[in-house]
């Protein structure tokens, strides 16, 4: 369970940066990424964080991950508070990028083994784990190969085992399709779903509509840091005054 | 503990790093060797060709001085020359077809005779090497006046003290090892130094800017490690390379020193004498802050920097201003006080001088000790926070 209460953050800026982004910041010292959202995330269903670049998807899940600190407000994740307790945090989730994020150097085997061991995992619950997933994504085969001479399937193959290592009940994808080919994007939309069929709570962020209509139960959309919408994707189909998600996306932000 | 493991995979990471093997263990171990010989072996080669060189020389008004003339025509390796006109003396020396001319003048003989001074002028190249064509004419010529003089004080019934007024005889109390240390003590701190600081870039930039360029760096901000495991985890794996390149670098310069040609049997003893393991092991307590410093430092701007690239501009200035004051502690003269042993890196090549000297001060070694230490718990102070600090760990 994800609970955010009135979150907003705040990002110093320096002179080049006021000047790069223009009149509008020209006297503003700080730029709200985030402005005062609140949202909570299920056990069992997938939250779909919708905006486009720059709207504060990011920022919202790295402070869900305790990578940053928020300006004001709250997040709770399976209990724990993302600034008191930011370790506890940390042990209940998987959090996965667009980027494999991987060692080229290592083997899949010790990249899993890495983050686990990270997680503090004893060595016969690592064993079981690690082969239930290498048997489930096929990896035996390259388990001992160097990362960077594996194909960018086989990659993301050991991206997905290294996310899910630690068997997290929370799972955090910050837009883990951008740049991959279809195949490779497929593999992750299952992951997600195997995630909610596994009871775990996912928030995943996205600027593809069709995504969020495959896999998601609720959805928020996020522009310039603020919510304009926050319901169950049901509704907003409900709601739709344009003839396809995306038409309807593009006219709620032009509309913001 | 975590910190631990993340070091542990740093190692076997960098370990497989090409670029970090040959800056860590090939540059010192093997390159030190091969450069320190194959410099020495030249060095050597070409003082010994400008030795054994034929000098070309014409002597002006021979007529004047057949005598000189013929001490000349009777050196070895000296040919004689005598169709060069005046004017174009210069040019003929400059294109090294004369290396000498000598000029005696008319009335060399007159004052010669009357116990007086002749005038000799010489043109020469002073760019050769070594300056052995200067060193070789005044050779000869010294020989020949020291005849001239013996001869005027057998005429004169005098006898060499009269013009050798003091029998000088020095002695010097400093030991060997005092001399050596004064002079190459140096050099050994400044080798560790600049080749831990080499060895520590690589790792360092690979670990901070490199994280960042492959996107793994949300992988390991999100796991249950803290940002004190990281950035200790990390700092100690440079740390460790820093500090064993410092140590291959010793061992290249052991295996190049028995390298040197004909290297002389009492400087060899000398060497052996200081660098026993007692000194090698003081100094090493003073590398290590040193090596914390800079691990600290370089791990701090890596973190800072957005890319791999950015990090190689940001840090290889840093050379200079690492090697600035290890060249600065190996000049004569510079002598460690309550001043210089404040400054980190140039107290690390004074200190080491006085070690191996065997005349290092406590007082000062104390107060080297505490800069080094201020200075590295600084830099790790900094290099932590770097890492705590959102915009630098997310700066793009």
């Amino acid at each position: 369970m994800i609970q955010v209460q009135n979150l907003t953050k705040d990002f110093s800026l320096n002179k080049k940066q006021r000047r790069e982004l223009g009149e509008e910041y020209k006297n503003s010292k700080t730029l709200r990424a985030v402005d005062d959202i609140s949202f909570e995330c299920r056990p069992g269903k997938i939250f779909g964080l919708l905006g486009p670049n720059g709207a504060g998807k990011t920022t919202t899940l790295r402070m869900i991950a305790t990578m940053l600190k928020p300006t004001s407000g709250s997040i709770s994740v399976s209990g724990s508070d993302s600034v008191s307790d930011g370790q506890k945090v940390r042990e209940q989730i998987g959090f996965m990028t667009g980027q494999t994020a991987l060692y080229d150097r290592l083997t899949p085997t010790e990249m899993v083994k890495y983050i686990a061991d990270l997680h503090g995992m004893d060595k016969t619950t690592f064993q079981k784990r690690k082969n239930k997933l290498f048997d489930v994504l096929d990896m035996h085969s390259f388990a001992d190969r160097r990362i960077a001479r594996l194909s960018t399937g086989m990659k993301q193959k050991t991206s997905i085992a290294r996310t899910i290592i630690h068997d997290p009940p929370v799972m955090v994808f910050d837009e883990p399709t951008s740049g991959l080919d279809v195949m490779t994007s497929r593999a992750i939309m299952d992951l997600i779903r195997s995630c909610r069929e596994e009871g775990k709570t996912v928030i995943f962020s996205t600027h593809r509509m069709g995504e969020v209509n495959q896999v998601c139960d609720d959805i928020a959309i996020i522009y310039k840091g603020r919510f304009f919408y926050n319901d169950t994707l049901d509704q907003f189909k409900e709601e739709m005054t344009q003839p396809t998600f995306e038409d309807e996306f593009i006219y709620r932000v032009g509309e913001a | 503990m975590k910190f631990l493991t993340i070091a542990k995979k740093e190692v076997i990471d960098i370990s497989r790093d090409r670029r970090t093997i040959i800056m860590m263990v090939v540059v010192p171990l093997f390159l030190i060797p091969v450069l320190l010989g194959t410099v020495l072996k030249i060095t050597k080669s070409m003082a010994k060709k400008a030795s054994e060189k034929q000098l070309k020389v014409q002597i002006y008004g021979q007529e004047y001085a057949p005598d000189l003339y013929q001490a000349f025509a009777d050196m070895d390796k000296v040919i004689i020359l005598d169709q060069i006109p005046t004017d174009s003396i210069q040019s003929y020396i400059q294109q090294e077809f004369l290396d000498v001319a000598i000029h005696v003048d008319s009335d060399y003989k007159v004052n010669i005779a009357k116990n007086g001074q002749a005038k000799i002028r010489i043109q020469f190249k002073g760019t050769d090497s070594f300056g052995i064509t200067k060193d070789r004419i005044n050779g000869i010529l010294k020989k020949f006046e020291n005849q001239i003089v013996s001869e005027r004080m057998d005429r004169l019934n005098l006898k060499p003290e009269v013009v050798r007024a003091y029998n000088i005889n020095y002695e010097d109390v400093a030991s060997r090892q005092e001399k050596f240390g004064k002079i190459a003590g140096g050099w050994f701190p400044y080798v560790f130094i600049i080749f831990g600081f080499m060895g520590a870039m690589y790792p360092a930039m690979d670990l901070g800017a490199g994280e960042k360029e492959r996107g793994t760096l949300e992988t390991i901000l999100s796991s249950p490690a803290s940002r004190l495991d990281i950035v200790l985890g990390k700092f100690l794996v440079v740390l460790l390379a820093a500090f064993l390149t410092a140590f291959l670098a010793l061992g290249g310069i052991a295996v190049g020193i028995q390298r040197i040609p004909d290297i002389p049997p009492e400087v060899l003893i000398v060497i052996n004498e200081v660098l026993n393991p007692k000194t090698i092991g003081l100094i090493m307590t003073l590398v290590l802050p040193v090596a914390a410093f800079f691990s600290a430092l370089l791990l701090g701007l890596s973190i800072y920097a957005r890319s791999f690239k950015e990090a190689q501009s940001i840090v290889a200035p840093l050379n200079i201003v690492i090697i600035f004051p290890a060249v600065i502690g190996t000049l004569p003269g510079m002598e460690l006080n309550a001043i210089t042993s404040l400054i980190p890196v140039l107290n690390v090549s004074l200190a080491s001088k006085d070690i191996i000297a065997g005349v290092i001060n406590p007082l000062y070694m104390a107060e080297v000790y505490m800069s080094l230490f201020g200075f590295a718990g600084l830099a790790i102070f900094w290099c932590v926070k770097m890492f705590n600090w959102e915009k630098t760990i997310f700066r793009s």
